[in-house]
């Protein structure tokens, strides 16, 4: 993982590699998946992003029992949407995911767009210790009620990254697939304009991100076009900027000495091929609002520190007041029920004091606004990041029916709370 | 991320200023502290400005490992507080009042350092009133159980 000269890092894996096999398939095929378990612990895989079938959502006691140790599950399915997709752990997830057990879904469009080189960057981040080993403590009771297990290590696609090679005037999509389990990143490009043309897997209106920096909560990802107009024979790093003073370089881009591939940049289109995506009634919507509470600094319970002071469960956080910790609990009421069909607004108020991506399974979302502020770009999505005291308003067609996980993918966010379930009849 | 950064953010957790002995009411001379956050934790920064003004100089350095350099410290995980201080050769962990810290140095025990655990209200550097005494624990050099160090 990170470099031959250190030893192996001891990791829970997809047939033997980190991330996992990229999975690639043609929009409309079907996609069956057959899941051995080799663990001692019980499992099972979450296709994030993938509007299917509520049984093959993957969440234990929720949508399936658990995969127990030497069990097995067939996944089968066919993904509406074309795009950038991932799979991962939903049992034990703050340990099966930190561990290694992500990795990518690609659903190719019938029509890709023009571009010189298609690559992934699936970025994972780890805590090592000086072995190269991962490091123990996790749970820590702290980390929890703060921003989670941010790690010390981030790997591209399982390796600590080195060099992109690139050949002037290039044209790359860059499928960028945020698969840590804390590390919020904030990408800059130096010397580059990278054009975002889909979030989460559904195209947006292709634009420059504000100040050249592509912000990635854990379980985001981003199609970003990169033209490469810099100079034969230089190179440019790749920064993430997102913890202010502990900003580090991702990666060098280097160029190759020859002459540019072409004189200007292609001129083909950068929109993606709209996916098959209702769009809500706004009007007609019904709203659901989502408090965000707890944490460090949050006054929920005592002294700050979020429930952790108090709370006999150990949650500490919840939504409108409710904890649901763990993976979940079956018996746990759902935030609301809606018909299928009807619109609706998540209306989501992030009292808290920490930055919280919010995932919605079964669904693709439409950002609406943050702060009263329209979001431009027709921004879809499955996970929002929620800035601390913001509020950001999401819209979907609740049109999958099933009972689907709402929850914060800051991973020992969930499990202290930050999670919560809504039913489509 | 470089293998130098990986490696230095490993071994961070080295306590600061080893063989000094601070001692009370020497003003002009501060007492260097360095305090290891998170980040994006403000209360700590608010705790840092505290002991700057109380004849301490702090170092504060943010870091996503705070986990790492609190465990690595020796502090039990169940009574971390939501910093870890190096000062004077002792772990001073959360957001413990100076007087305590004074206490410490003038008593001098064989100890790894002392904690106030979690973030209580009212607590130097923490927002909101003071409703309870708090209880900093002493953490020891041989593994024996945490005792009471101070009541405050």
């Amino acid at each position: 993982m990170v470099g031959d000269d250190a030893p192996d890092t001891a990791v829970w894996a997809y047939n033997r590699t980190i991330p996992g096999p990229v999975l690639r398939l043609r929009q409309g095929m079907p996609l069956r998946a057959a899941v051995t378990n080799g663990l001692a612990e019980s499992t099972t895989v979450h296709w994030h992003g993938i509007r299917l079938p509520n049984a093959m959502d993957g969440v234990p006691g929720l949508t399936q029992l658990p995969i127990p140790p030497g069990g097995r599950f067939d996944y089968a399915f066919t993904p509406p949407d074309a795009g950038t997709f991932w799979y991962h752990s939903h049992d034990d997830s703050l340990v099966q995911m930190g561990r290694g057990l992500a990795g990518a879904l690609i659903v190719e469009e019938a029509d890709p767009p023009q571009v010189d080189r298609d690559l992934l960057w699936t970025l994972q981040d780890w805590r090592l210790e000086a072995d190269a080993q991962l490091a123990p403590g996790f749970f820590n009771r702290m980390e929890i009620a703060m921003d989670g297990r941010v790690g010390n290590t981030v790997t591209i696609n399982g390796r600590l990254p080195e060099t992109l090679h690139v050949r002037a005037g290039e044209r790359i999509r860059l499928r960028l697939l945020n698969a840590a389990i804390a590390r919020i990143m904030a990408l800059r490009f130096e010397g580059h304009r990278p054009v975002i043309v889909a979030l989460d897997g559904q195209p947006c209106a292709p634009h420059e991100p504000p100040d050249g920096r592509i912000l990635l909560g854990p379980a985001m990802r981003a199609d970003v076009m990169l033209d490469m107009q810099g100079e034969p024979g230089r190179r440019y790093r790749v920064v993430d900027d997102f913890y202010g003073r502990l900003s580090y370089t991702l990666v060098r881009i280097a160029y190759d000495p020859a002459p540019p591939l072409r004189a200007h940049p292609l001129d083909a289109l950068l929109r993606l091929p709209a996916n098959p995506l209702s769009r809500p009634d706004l009007a007609s919507a019904v709203v659901h609002e989502v408090r965000l509470q707890g944490g460090m600094m949050g006054g929920m319970g005592g002294g700050g520190m979020g429930g952790m002071m108090g709370m006999a469960s150990g949650a500490a956080w919840a939504i409108n007041g409710m904890s649901m910790t763990g993976d979940g609990s079956a018996g746990m009421p759902p935030l609301f029920r809606v018909d299928r069909g009807r619109s609706c607004i998540l209306d989501f108020r992030n009292e808290t004091a920490w930055w919280h991506p919010m995932h919605l399974h079964g669904h693709s979302f439409s950002v609406l606004d943050r702060d009263g502020a329209a979001v431009p770009h027709d921004e879809w999505g499955d996970t929002v990041l929620v800035r601390p005291r913001e509020r950001v308003r999401v819209a979907f067609v609740a049109d999958n029916p099933g009972d689907w996980m709402l929850h914060c993918h800051v991973m020992e966010h969930q499990v202290g709370g930050l999670m919560t379930t809504i039913h489509v009849s | 991320m470089t293998r130098r950064k990986f490696v230095m953010l490993t071994t961070m957790a080295v306590p600061a200023g080893g063989l000094l002995t601070p001692r009370r009411g020497r003003a002009a001379e501060p007492i260097p502290v360095t305090l290891y956050k998170n980040p994006s934790c403000t209360c700590c920064e608010g705790y840092a400005q505290y002991l700057d003004q109380n004849g301490f100089k702090v170092d504060v350095r943010s870091t996503n490992d705070l986990a790492e350099v609190s465990r690595n410290a020796g502090i039990p995980e169940d009574l971390e507080g939501c910093h870890t201080s190096f000062i004077g050769g002792y772990v001073v962990d959360g957001h413990v009042p100076v007087e305590t810290i004074r206490k410490l140095f003038d008593t001098k025990p064989a100890i790894v350092g002392i904690t106030l655990p979690g973030m209580p209200a009212g607590s130097p550097g923490m927002f909101g009133e003071k409703t309870d005494k708090f209880t900093i624990f002493a953490i020891s050099r041989d593994g024996t159980p945490p005792r009471v160090f101070d009541v405050v």
